[in-house]
């Protein structure tokens, strides 16, 4: 890996969305502390921010786990307008957690008032190959129905595809049609005449 | 440690290892008057003079990292016998995520007995040192975790500590106190007799307004804000610390939700909040533009006034409803909002900012945590400014809590239970992530603490209000802001419906209608084209979540048992339930339209003289009878079946009671407020009572 150059790099706004008790809170920090360590504080300020290389482009990755707040699920809309991308993550162990992805995909599509938008399935949890409920093949099947990628993911040591699921987002977001950022842009603007957000 | 590195007289030397216990031990430079006795490893003095002069000694301290339980429980005192003020508290916090109190008051008095017996070697004295203080720390936990005592019927764990009292501490305090606490919980076990009514009407007294309330934008905004700021501050104060732990809260199964009650108590409180937020300024699609404007202005101002009362909850739960989609997509409504109330909302919004790691929001905690008013803003913050100005330059001796959001709490707790490993060292207990947690429970704790200096009026009309106002579930909070404002940009919306109806992905979901998740979409394709179809179409999501019977998506799912009455849709998901109430295919379709009718409940078990409680429902254009009654049944928190209930419209002079399979939304009298009574039907004889029903309708 290259050091990341000095010069202002894009930053881009992941949320991490699924019920809770998926692990979302485990690749997250998987992917940002690469080893668990004892002396972790969730409180400072780039705890979830984090340089990367993808493709030989460097950017700048915050993501945004809500993990531990799902039931507070007013403000779910709120959080969802910032991100740039979506890991919509459920349990292979817990069916509920399968279903529920759905619930969130519509939620961001209506959220961001598209068809589409950069969203990725992963199904994590699968080194728990005995307490597996939910297959590869179902997995794929709403990954395809929902016209988004599918990954398998355990954030258990060792850990499997953590880094590849955040990369994989970043070239989802890259490679969106064009037609779809100056949508995106425009939207954007009339946001900001709205004057309701930053 | 960080103490480690923030204070120059502490240095690491290492860990020490022992059986079951792993230990950090620090260096200590400690300053001391000249001492009587020397106990220091190392010590020098800067001068001899024996009077004034401080001296330095380094000191070994030691704490525990990580052990077994028992070690642990040993740890509650030094080596010398004392007790270790803070490990107690950071322990008795924190040991429900790695055991329960049954088996630390066991490890404890096993303890107590060991130093008892006189076959264990050691100087007898240092025991009794050691037992004084075991009895301390019983001391402490039964006074600050009474609850741990309090077991449903037998409160096992209080006896096997009476009875041990008995045996080794007879007529002592500890005995007096366990004895006593024992006597008012098994009379407080009889006094909760299961015939409580159901909560609507248990917290009711007093006040006879019959449908007179509060009506926004109309209503004193300060007040409200204090109301809801008293409601949040009772479920803060009940909120019980530990249950926030990740290990219980996050890590939590269905079966064991009550561990975590005083926790789910605070959300539901927050979204309750928002959804009202929400559905005030949808419920009426009549209004204005500029009308509507008025209402989201005076949330806007109650949310000023609750910064101002530094209550974090109801303002974030304000904020998140005002941008909540169904609400911050009504472009014409908020170009109807003065620049300055938009500038004002902004403010409050950066409060909540995700941006680094919710900086904004823990600065201001930190900052105003325990002060006693809020004066904290940033630079651009001019709206807020001039707020605070104006208050502090009033009331020279106000002083209020702090209500945090609690969210941050459980997303850190989360995170620091899913970053630290539960074990270390050959499966030794990792009690320094239980220190890191206890950082977090101790901030909760003082903010507790400080949440006391609120003093609140109680308005039984505002409670009234609150749990009057429609919740409008996903489903028709969509259907209404779409109603209001249809898609802006009509080429959009055409191109949306193309799309859809003509999309890859819908076919392949229709062709696989074996899976669990096809049924989601099944009645995509029935869709005929309509002059709805738009909204229709923002529409089935929401019809999706309908079908799916765990989910645990409150916001999506709060519309399974209330008021969805589109036909295909209950067709399809719910035969059981509604298969004689069902209603053609075309009625999400074919009018758009619905009443807001207010709701009471009748009994002669329950007094309610005087008070008139009344749950408002939403009624759309095909809903029967049966259907109406368990819409409201739910929002009345009834149960049963809803056969066993008959359901009247109040008119002036006489009451119209609904016949059974009615359609409500016709049959009713718009000439008259829309106001109803449900009751029980008399019991002796379902029949006669349909009879009698039909004698006094005038259908």
């Amino acid at each position: 890996m290259t050091r990341p150059p000095n010069e202002n790099l894009p930053t881009i706004k992941l949320v991490v969305v699924g019920d809770g008790g998926v692990g979302k809170s485990a690749i997250t920090i998987q992917f940002f502390q690469k080893m668990f360590v004892t002396d972790y504080d969730p409180t400072i300020e780039d705890s979830y921010l984090q340089h990367v290389e993808v493709d030989g482009q460097w950017c700048i990755l915050d993501v945004l786990d809500t993990a531990g707040q799902e039931e507070f699920s007013a403000m779910r809309e709120q959080y969802m307008r910032k991100g740039d991308g979506f890991l919509l993550v459920y349990s292979v162990t817990d069916k509920n957690s399968y279903e529920n992805i759905i619930h969130f995909h519509t939620q961001i599509l209506r959220v961001k008032d598209r068809d589409v938008y950069p969203m990725l399935l992963v199904a994590n949890k699968v080194d728990l190959v005995h307490l597996r409920k939910i297959t590869e093949e179902q997995g794929r099947e709403l990954a395809h129905k929902l016209g988004i990628p599918y990954i398998e993911t355990s954030a258990k040591d060792p850990p499997l595809n953590i880094d590849a699921t955040f990369h994989e987002v970043v070239r989802i977001i890259r490679n969106q049609p064009q037609a779809d950022l100056e949508k995106r842009k425009k939207k954007k603007l009339q946001v900001l005449n709205k004057c309701v957000l930053q | 440690m960080n103490d480690a590195d923030s204070l120059p007289t502490w240095r690491l030397w290492g860990e020490e290892k022992t059986e079951g216990a792993l230990y950090t031990v620090y260096l200590k430079k400690v300053r001391y008057h000249r001492p009587t006795k020397s106990l220091s490893s190392s010590s020098y003095s800067d001068s001899d003079d024996e009077i004034s002069h401080l001296e330095w000694e380094t000191v070994r301290v030691r704490f525990v990292k990580a052990g077994t339980l028992k070690k642990l429980v040993e740890a509650l005192a030094t080596d010398d016998g004392e007790l270790e003020t803070t490990y107690i508290n950071v322990f008795l916090a924190t040991y429900r995520s790695f055991s329960n109190p049954k088996e630390v008051l066991k490890l404890l008095l096993q303890r107590y007995e060991e130093l008892s017996s006189p076959s264990v070697n050691g100087n007898s004295e240092n025991h009794d040192q050691h037992r004084k203080t075991l009895i301390s720390a019983l001391h402490v936990w039964l006074d600050s975790y009474p609850e741990d005592f309090k077991e449903p019927t037998h409160h096992s764990t209080l006896r096997q500590l009476l009875q041990f009292c008995e045996e080794y501490l007879p007529t002592t305090e500890l005995e007096a106190k366990v004895r006593h606490r024992l006597d008012k919980y098994s009379r407080e076990t009889y006094a909760e007799s299961p015939l409580t009514p159901p909560p609507a009407f248990a917290m009711r007294s007093g006040g006879n307004i019959s449908w007179k309330t509060y009506r926004l934008p109309e209503v004193p905004v300060r007040h409200f804000a204090e109301q809801l700021t008293r409601m949040d501050m009772e479920l803060f104060k009940k909120l019980v610390p530990h249950q926030c732990l990740g290990a219980i809260w996050s890590r939590r199964d269905k079966s064991r939700s009550h561990e975590a009650a005083t926790v789910l108590a605070t959300v539901n409180q927050f979204n309750a909040v928002s959804f009202r937020v929400i559905s005030s300024i949808l419920v009426d699609p009549q209004l204005k533009a500029n009308e509507r404007a008025q209402i989201i202005v005076c949330w806007i101002d109650i949310a000023q006034e609750l910064r101002v009362l530094k209550n974090f909850s109801s303002l974030k739960a304000i904020i998140s409803g005002l941008q909540s989609n169904p609400i911050y997509r009504l472009q014409k409504t908020w170009q109807a909002i003065s620049k300055e109330k938009i500038e004002l909302f902004d403010e409050l919004a950066r409060i909540f900012s995700e941006d680094n790691n919710q900086w904004a929001q823990r600065e201001l905690l930190m900052r105003e945590g325990t002060a006693k008013f809020a004066d904290t803003v940033g630079e651009n913050d001019k709206h807020l400014q001039k707020i605070f100005q104006k208050q502090n330059n009033h009331t020279a001796n106000i002083s209020f809590g702090t209500i945090p959001y609690l969210g941050t709490f459980l997303t850190d707790l989360t995170m620091i239970d899913t970053a630290i490993p539960d074990t270390i060292a050959d499966g030794l207990i990792n009690f320094d992530k239980r220190r890191k947690e206890f950082e977090v429970l101790a901030q909760i704790k003082l903010l507790q603490g400080a949440a006391n200096a609120y003093q609140l009026p109680e308005d039984a009309m505002f409670d009234r209000w609150f749990d009057s106002l429609l919740v409008l579930d996903d489903r028709e909070a969509y259907h209404l802001t779409y109603q209001i404002e249809p898609s802006s940009n009509s080429t959009n919306t055409n191109k949306v419906k193309k799309k859809t109806t003509g999309h890859k992905k819908n076919d392949s979901i229709a062709s696989n209608s074996s899976s669990n998740s096809s049924q989601f979409y099944c009645d995509f394709d029935s869709t005929p084209s309509s002059p709805h179809n738009s909204i229709d179409r923002k529409l089935s999501p929401s019809q999706m979540s309908n079908s799916s019977s765990n989910s645990s998506l409150p916001s999506l799912d709060v519309s399974l048992n209330s008021s969805h009455s589109s036909g295909a849709n209950n067709k399809l998901q719910l035969p059981s339930v509604n298969a004689g109430t069902l209603s053609p295919n075309h009625s999400l379709k074919s009018s758009p339209d619905f009443y807001i009718i207010k709701v009471t409940y009748e009994t002669d078990c329950v007094e309610t003289d005087g008070i008139v409680l009344y749950k408002s429902i939403m009624l759309s254009n095909n809903e029967r009878t049966p259907q109406v009654i368990r819409n409201a049944m739910l929002k009345l928190c009834l149960e049963g079946n809803p056969d066993s209930y008959t359901l009247a419209q109040v008119l002036p002079d006489k009451e119209m009671v609904l016949p059974s399979n009615a359609n409500v939304y016709y049959a009713v009298n718009t000439a008259y407020n829309l106001n109803f009574i449900l009751r029980p039907k008399p019991s002796e004889d379902p029949l006669s009572a349909g009879k009698h029903s039909k004698s006094k309708t005038k259908l």
